[in-house]
């Protein structure tokens, strides 16, 4: 009588509770998809009107020019918040205990120094684009590893690393700016087709591999079961540990990628890679908006990260002090994150 | 989908399965027998090993000792993966599906259908795959776009149940699979399970209600106390019979209740209702009484003891307290009238487990210990007190209460109302998760409770023991009093019977 596993979970009370309150099934699901509809269609009434707003109030903005820009200024965010997403969706996206990667603007800054300080020593870019991919996968290990092995909250194992990380950078570069030059990094700053910069392309053919990958495989649907329910997963069989893990050791290596972009961009590895850590979760917060089922997905943090580079070359455009910009982006955040939050809210009661 | 020669031999068979739990035994040598294409109940009281032995048989858990053996082979290492291999599934009571998913996603996460050749998920494949078997199964048509979030627990467990169907299983188990259906639902799994059992597919069935286990299966075994005692051919075996067979006859000196003659009514119940929850419930309350209630999951019992603390506001009839009408649902307010609530789940309601035993036992009663500033030798006395005549186990007062063993909490939670001088004692399921001794003790103390002249309601699921420290007993079945009963007249079966719904099965068969 004493033992045995709670044999009725209290959520069965639940159940049968509101089944027998209210049979019909329209009350719930219509009131959650109107508000879902409202969220959406606020989201992209916003990111319109901003586009309104500044190509009226800023002469330049809607050139093929400018938007080009926007795409290649938007490109080591965008990778970033790209590997975020990945970390959220299979890490769930519940704010406190769910999947996010702090560590990934350090790591960036990090491998971005690796990549530098290995072409200083005078080896080759194939040499430093190693370092720097490798660099991001370490970091990627080490929060996989303390994350699954460890059991911390991401929330915390990643501010952790992300400490360790900035520090290792200091070390590496007596918090000084490295020069790098060569000529893959001038093939990456330079301009492309069209006068858009090939920045602007790696963003979008990146977008393109991974969104293929997380939103038509069935890798990318076990990895949303994954985040979405752990214990469904489960029980279809899935390894959700080894997910999880794979989802850090995927942002690390966007962290690689994003800081060997970085380092192009800038033509070489500067300080205050933390900076860019408040812009990448925005970004990636924001995409959930951008999706149907209100999720995070790929192609909506493309969309968040172009949003989010309107709205800061907007701001540049018109001269307005870019201290305002992150204000403005943690307003972003605390918006999302408590919208979705009460949407998720009503949709569990 | 399985093929139907050998039907008959045992497909999964459990010998002298012991399964420990820390010092606990769960199992104390069960064994159950299954045999190929037959529909087997398996029944026992909260507690009784049935979950423990369904985990083992999912791979979840693994025997301290005996033989889990599937289709004639023994497997000592059964992993869930395995179990799923060998062709056996399961349908939780939860149901486990991604709700951000549609339902053909929900249908095939694990086994997803491609494009031929590409490594690219074919959706447009996995939904007319899902309406199809949805369509030849349930006759039923969901919206496309519909996310699982959408549905109705009953469209959930439906898709959960297809689930397991695409897998082509051997052996299915249905673990409580009615508990959040309704009546014309549940009647439509019933005809699923024939139709599935004619095509050859073994089902084993857990349930509370033993109307179903009577209606459709055709052998039965019952637990009790993590023995199997008896499996019997469903054909010619009663419900109460079952019944009889899961409850402890000799009830012994297990309850110590000492002869109250009671008092004034203090509480009347008058027709109260929560709407959806229970309805025209009425009963009385006298000083010195011990009132059971029980009923299953979803009876309305427990919702009424929430509705009299005042955590509920109903939506009809009337309450009163010591003759004065209540017409508040505010906790605050009942603890004034010195109502007192010792919840289920004590570690999270309770007690406070970083506080120490004194802290708890003054919490509710801080008032009588302060003029401004807590005056924490009155507390301590008080609390001192309150361990010796309660006899809880602790190391002082001001150990933590986490601290000390389940039976122990319980009865810090209910010294905080004694502190607080409380009259009417709520008790919900007062003695869940606690070893016998304690449960003797926390006997002892309803029945000196009574004898100091307060009123106690208590809740439980165990039959044994309320039989064993009510002087009434009032049973809830879906929403209503169905019956009532006086405790010392009764034995256990009697009342099963009731919570079960036996005798509302028969009055449908009839």
């Amino acid at each position: 009588m004493l033992v045995d596993a709670p044999y009725i979970p209290a959520s069965a009370l639940e159940i049968e509770a509101q089944k027998a309150v209210e049979p019909g099934r329209p009350g719930p699901a219509f009131g959650r998809r109107l508000a879902t509809l409202a969220l959406r269609g606020g989201a992209l009434a916003v990111f319109v009107g901003v586009l309104v707003v500044f190509s009226v109030t800023a002469p330049f903005f809607l050139t093929i020019g400018n938007i080009g820009n926007v795409l290649g200024q938007s490109a080591i965010a965008g990778v970033l918040a790209i590997g975020l997403t990945i970390v959220i969706i299979a890490g769930g996206s519940n704010v406190v205990t769910g999947g996010i990667d702090l560590s990934l603007a350090a790591n960036m800054g990090l491998s971005a120094a690796v990549y530098a300080s290995l072409a200083q020593a005078g080896h080759g870019d194939g040499v430093a684009i190693a370092g720097a991919l490798g660099t991001g996968l370490a970091i990627g290990a080490v929060n996989a590893a303390a994350v699954t092995l460890a059991g911390i909250v991401p929330l915390l194992a990643t501010l952790a690393v992300m400490n360790v990380v900035a520090g290792l950078e200091l070390v590496l570069t007596q918090n000084t700016v490295v020069p790098a030059s060569s000529e893959f990094l001038s093939a990456l700053s330079a301009g492309g087709p069209f006068g858009i910069p090939v920045l602007a392309y790696v963003l979008l053919g990146f977008t393109l591999v991974v969104a293929a990958i997380v939103q038509y495989t069935p890798l990318g649907l076990r990895l949303y079961a994954v985040g979405a329910f752990p214990d469904a997963a489960r029980a279809a069989g899935l390894p959700v540990k080894s997910f999880v893990a794979g989802s850090f050791l995927t942002s690390g290596l966007c962290g690689g990628l994003a800081g060997i972009l970085s380092v192009s961009y800038l033509s070489g590895s500067t300080t205050g890679a933390g900076d860019m850590l408040l812009p990448v979760v925005v970004t990636a917060l924001l995409g959930t908006v951008f999706s149907r089922r209100l999720v995070p997905t790929v192609t909506g943090t493309l969309l968040s990260a172009l949003f989010v580079g309107f709205l800061i070359n907007g701001f540049q455009l018109l001269n307005i002090s870019s201290t305002l910009v992150s204000g403005v982006q943690g307003l972003l955040i605390l918006l999302v994150v408590s919208a979705t939050t009460l949407l998720g809210r009503k949709e569990n009661a | 989908m399985a093929d139907t020669a050998g039907r008959g031999a045992a497909i999964v068979r459990l010998e002298n399965i012991v399964k420990r739990f820390g010092g606990a035994e769960a199992l104390s040598g069960a064994s159950l027998t299954v045999e190929r294409g037959s529909v087997h109940g398996l029944v026992g009281q909260n507690g009784a090993g049935k979950s423990t032995l369904i985990k083992l048989i999912a791979g979840l858990h693994r025997a301290d000792e005996g033989t889990v053996e599937i289709d004639g082979k023994v497997y000592d290492r059964l992993t869930p993966h395995l179990a799923e291999e060998l062709g056996i599934h399961f349908i939780h009571q939860d149901r486990l599906l991604v709700p951000t998913f549609t339902v053909g996603e929900a249908l095939f996460l694990g086994r997803e259908l491609r494009f031929p050749g590409t490594p690219f998920l074919d959706r447009a494949a996995m939904r007319r795959r899902s309406a199809e078997i949805l369509e030849r199964y349930f006759g039923l048509a969901l919206p496309h776009s519909a996310l699982i979030a959408d549905l109705s627990a009953a469209e959930k467990q439906i898709v959960q149940i297809t689930r397991a169907l695409i897998a082509s299983p051997k052996v299915l188990v249905f673990d409580e699979p009615t508990a959040a259906l309704v009546r014309r639902e549940a009647d439509l799994l019933f005809q699923l399970i024939r139709r599935l059992s004619a095509e050859g597919v073994t089902i084993l069935y857990i349930s509370h209600y033993l109307g179903e286990i009577v209606d459709l299966c055709d052998t039965v075994t019952v637990l009790r106390n993590g023995r199997d005692v008896a499996t019997l051919p469903v054909a010619g075996t009663s419900a109460a019979e079952i019944g009889a067979l899961m409850v402890n006859r000799d009830i012994g000196e297990l309850y110590p209740k000492p002869d109250v003659a009671p008092g004034e009514v203090v509480l009347e119940v008058e027709n109260l209702a929560l709407a959806g929850r229970f309805d025209a419930v009425s009963f009385t309350l006298r000083r010195g009484e011990v009132l059971g209630l029980t009923g299953l999951v979803g009876s309305g019992a427990k919702e009424v003891v929430r509705t009299l603390f005042g955590l509920d506001r109903p939506t009809g009839g009337t309450v009163s307290v010591k003759g004065e009408a209540v017409f508040s649902a505010d906790p605050a307010a009942a603890t004034d009238r010195r109502l007192a609530l010792v919840p289920e789940d004590r570690r999270r309601d309770g007690v406070a487990l970083d506080l120490s035993v004194t802290e708890n036992t003054t919490l509710a009663s801080l008032g009588r210990f302060s003029r401004g500033l807590i005056d924490r030798g009155a507390e301590r006395r008080q609390t001192e007190d309150l361990v010796k005549r309660l006899q809880i186990k602790t190391d002082g007062v001001d150990a933590l209460v986490k601290t000390l063993s389940g039976g122990n909490q319980q009865k810090v939670a209910i010294a905080k109302w004694l502190s607080r001088q409380s009259e009417i004692y709520l008790l919900d399921e007062p003695t869940v998760g606690v070893d016998i001794a304690a449960k003797v003790e926390i006997y002892r103390l309803i029945g000196e409770l009574a004898e100091r002249g307060a009123a106690v309601l208590v809740l439980s699921s165990d039959i044994e023991e309320l039989l064993g420290v009510t002087d009434r007993l009032l049973v809830f079945f879906r929403g209503r009093v169905t019956r009532q009963f006086i405790s010392s007249e009764t034995s256990p079966d009697q009342v099963l019977a009731d919570v079960t719904g036996a005798y509302e099965t028969l009055r449908h068969a009839g």
